[in-house]
């Protein structure tokens, strides 16, 4: 049975593949490092080779080193698990040559054989799957394959027989097989100008400003500020001008990175950041409200399981998986009342702040408009002083 | 090791991969694109854009492409920027 209730050990390596694949699809696990792509289908053609990706993929991340050595029992536990369900001959977690000491404990757990760890040049960015394979093994994914229509697609790692997972998504994967915990939670970094690097454990569909105040930003009178959903390479913009507008923290959120306005993500390519010494800080329950989508980029909307008005608890199933496309199951990530349900965005208010409150910081407003900050100073040192190329 | 860009590219010019390149490393050289190796990070990105499939790994350049590599290699970059030349 495919149910999320609490597993040991043993019964999660006596599920079968399906019933393993459809828990992930059913606690609504997509790949947290960026693409989105649902984790289920992943698995449900198993191949012989896991490899798992430990690279952070932006300058500055700390979420995935911090996953490892915070949750090292329930990696552990999750390799063992995935090997008996899907047959792996060998599963790898693939770490930059930088990070050998951070993971010495996964290297010395490695010697009972239930994984090995494979090192990759520093110079390894951005978490590409393809590139991963490369430097993680002898094989080399193709550029391009042909389909069976004659048409041609870019290669992919299952082409060469691997499966590549990220860190996170193999949490959560831990988190539906072990705990019948679902997805209701995004681990990121905050970072940038005007703030301390954390690592947040958030809410999906929490506010990117109420994450941002919480962080310790004067969110109305930061006007000067923009922030990127994502890292110095590649990010989508989050608001334009931190004040004005929202966005919300998506399944795909890796990093909440905040540069002067006017500046380009890439100028920080360079960007060196500390550890947080605090670990991962838990917003869990922390947040006034949610927006929850219950699909979006390659997911296929879930049938809403609520109405406008009902009370739902947290981690209470408020969207169940369609058939059609890749779909999964979704999940109130707060407990409270529905708010609204519309455009395929289920909003839960859960009363730290009153809903008016938030969504008048969503407005745009009156003051501090509009003017440019050509002269916004760079705000790390880093960039200029590091010349280590 | 960089990626290449190659002979399919002329009389294409199609400017997808100069689009995904999050370090703007592909510039213009006249009949067609060019990755400045010094600068490429090696990530990928730009290779599945390529609708003429020109772009190479640079360790799996085939040998009768190799002068593109070459050229890479040695292409003077101070004098253009990068992307897409404007009319």
């Amino acid at each position: 049975m495919a149910d999320l209730k609490q597993r040991s050990l043993e019964e999660v390596k006596g599920l079968s593949v399906e019933e393993a694949a459809e828990i992930m699809r059913q606690a609504g696990i997509v790949g947290a490092g960026g693409g989105g792509f649902p984790t289920y289908f992943k698995y449900m053609r198993p191949l012989p080779h896991l490899i798992v990706n430990a690279t952070e993929s932006e300058p500055g991340y700390w979420g995935d080193k911090l996953l490892h050595k915070e949750y090292l029992e329930e990696f552990l536990l999750v390799f063992e698990a995935m090997k008996a369900i899907f047959g792996f001959e060998q599963i790898s977690l693939g770490v930059h040559e930088k990070d050998r000491g951070w993971f010495a404990e996964y290297q010395e757990h490695s010697a009972d054989g239930v994984y090995d760890v494979r090192y990759v040049p520093n110079t390894y960015a951005l978490g590409e799957e393809k590139t991963l394979v490369k430097h993680s093994t002898e094989s080399r994914v193709p550029r391009f394959v042909d389909n069976p229509d004659g048409t041609r697609r870019p290669g992919m790692p299952p082409d060469v027989g691997k499966i590549v997972n990220n860190t996170e998504s193999l949490l959560n994967v831990y988190n539906a097989l072990f705990l019948g915990k679902p997805l209701t939670t995004k681990f990121f970094t905050v970072y940038g100008a005007e703030v301390d690097t954390k690592v947040y454990e958030v809410p999906i569909g929490a506010s990117v400003s109420e994450v941002l105040g919480i962080a310790g930003l004067d969110v109305e009178n930061s006007g000067h500020l923009t922030v990127l959903d994502g890292g110095p390479y590649l990010h989508d913009m989050a608001i334009a001008e931190l004040g004005k507008g929202d966005a919300y923290v998506r399944r795909m959120t890796n990093s909440l990175f905040v540069i002067p306005e006017g500046r380009q993500g890439k100028e920080y390519a360079e960007i060196e950041t500390e550890c947080p010494e605090e670990g991962i800080v838990s917003l869990v329950g922390e947040v006034s409200g949610v927006n929850v989508p219950l699909g979006g980029g390659l997911l296929t909307p879930a049938t809403p399981l609520v109405s406008e008005g009902d009370e739902v608890e947290y981690e209470q199933k408020i969207g169940e998986p369609v058939d059609q496309g890749f779909s999964v199951g979704v999940w109130a990530s707060l407990g409270g009342e529905i708010s609204s349900l519309e455009n395929g965005i289920v909003a839960i208010s859960g009363g730290a702040i009153p809903q008016e409150e938030a969504e008048a910081e969503a407005e745009p407003s009156m003051a501090g408009g509009s003017q440019p900050r050509g002269e916004a100073e760079p705000f790390q040192e880093a960039g200029s002083s590091g010349g280590s190329k | 090791m960089a990626y290449v860009i190659t002979e399919t590219c002329i009389g294409t010019k199609n400017t997808a991969c100069v689009t995904a390149c999050p370090v703007d490393c592909i510039y213009d050289a006249g009949e067609h694109f060019i990755i400045n190796p010094a600068e490429c990070i090696d990530c990928s990105m730009c290779m599945p854009q390529c609708p003429v499939e020109a772009i190479y790994p640079g360790d799996e350049v085939p040998e009768y492409l190799q002068e593109y590599a070459t050229k890479a290699a040695e292409f003077d970059y101070s004098g253009i920027a990068p992307g897409v030349e404007i009319n």
